[in-house]
């Protein structure tokens, strides 16, 4: 960039945009003069995370899957040899160690927020209803075979705020 | 842009941010009022329910403010958007930028009336990276351009805009 349009950036640099109006400020105040500390959102990589225990339930599906598949192997092969077939798959079959997937990787993508309108809390408090749209994606790997299973689940969440007042 | 803190007030977060982010809303809407209207609605989304999500916040409600303004423009009357983009976009006579302290105004205010003749497309880029002080890649990603056209129409809108002063420079 020459010089002088540089000289230009450094004026336009200079310039400060101006205040908010007062009118809009006044807006925001009545939309957000009630909201109250931060909340803390969990994520799908906290550890402390509820759908960390979906994930766990959903590996130990997944060995389950893996040792009944072994064990769906074994009978064909015992059958086989019991028929004088050569029992040749015995050996190279994985263990069910082998067969083993471990989840390595979560991720969430909120997608969609979308108000639902006004409703009631529980303890009958006006508030309103937010639903939370995400798509949240697993991934296991074998490390033995190093194949690699990936899901990807829709949810949705819905939570309840208290509207403001004014 | 940093995001906000714990014991930090709205107040004081649109405070610092604000003006920019309403600049911003100004290059995308056909009014000031507009502006006001995407940035309010952005902003609170942002306030009660994006502010502690991963990711950079200034990215997040400019997205936001855009998208506001796309659709905004859409709910529009189609004839009267048609009608008021023949006028060049920024058709109102709205002061963008604050006086500059100690001296004279004529200056900002050329520079302003040269700003509201650039093209769209143009102005957008140059008001986010001198004011916003976005990089090509983060503009590229906002407008759906490559960084090499946003970087393009950077240095087009600069030199469009050294074209429109420098007579008044030197004149």
């Amino acid at each position: 960039m020459d010089e002088s349009l540089q000289e230009l950036e450094n004026e336009l640099k200079r310039l400060r945009p101006q205040s908010l109006p007062d009118p809009l400020l006044q807006r925001l105040e009545r939309e957000l003069g009630a909201v109250q500390a931060p909340r803390r959102y969990t994520t799908a990589t906290s550890l402390r995370s509820w759908k960390w225990a979906g994930w766990s339930l959903a590996g130990a599906a997944m060995v389950a899957l893996g040792v009944f598949a072994v064990s769906l192997s074994r009978t064909g092969t015992a059958t086989r040899a019991a028929h004088g077939a050569p029992v040749v798959a015995a050996t190279s079959h994985p263990s069910p160690v082998a067969n083993r997937y471990e989840p390595v990787r979560a991720s969430s993508v909120l997608y969609e927020l979308k108000d639902d309108g006004a409703t009631y809390l529980p303890d009958q408090t006006p508030g309103r209803q937010v639903r939370y749209r995400y798509v949240d994606t697993y991934t296991w790997k074998n490390p033995a075979t190093k194949a690699s299973l990936k899901w990807s689940v829709p949810r949705d969440e819905v939570r309840l705020v208290q509207a403001s007042l004014d | 842009m940093e995001r906000p803190h714990g014991n930090e007030t709205w107040k004081e977060w649109i405070g610092a941010h604000g003006p920019r982010l309403l600049l911003c809303a100004r290059q995308w809407t056909r009014s000031l009022a507009d502006a006001e209207d995407v940035l309010q609605e952005a902003f609170v989304r942002f306030w009660r329910h994006q502010r502690d999500l991963p990711g950079d916040p200034q990215a997040l409600l400019l997205v936001s403010i855009r998208r506001a303004a796309l659709d905004l423009a859409r709910r529009n009357d189609r004839r009267l958007a048609r009608e008021q983009r023949a006028d060049g976009g920024l058709e109102e006579t709205v002061t963008l930028f604050a006086r500059l302290p100690g001296e004279g105004d004529e200056r900002r205010q050329e520079i302003e009336a040269a700003l509201g003749r650039l093209p769209d497309e143009q102005r957008e880029v140059l008001v986010l990276k001198i004011w916003q002080e976005l990089r090509f890649e983060q503009i590229g990603e906002l407008l759906g351009i490559s960084p090499n056209t946003a970087a393009s129409r950077y240095r087009y809108a600069l030199t469009a805009l050294r074209t429109q002063l420098e007579p008044l420079c030197h004149g």
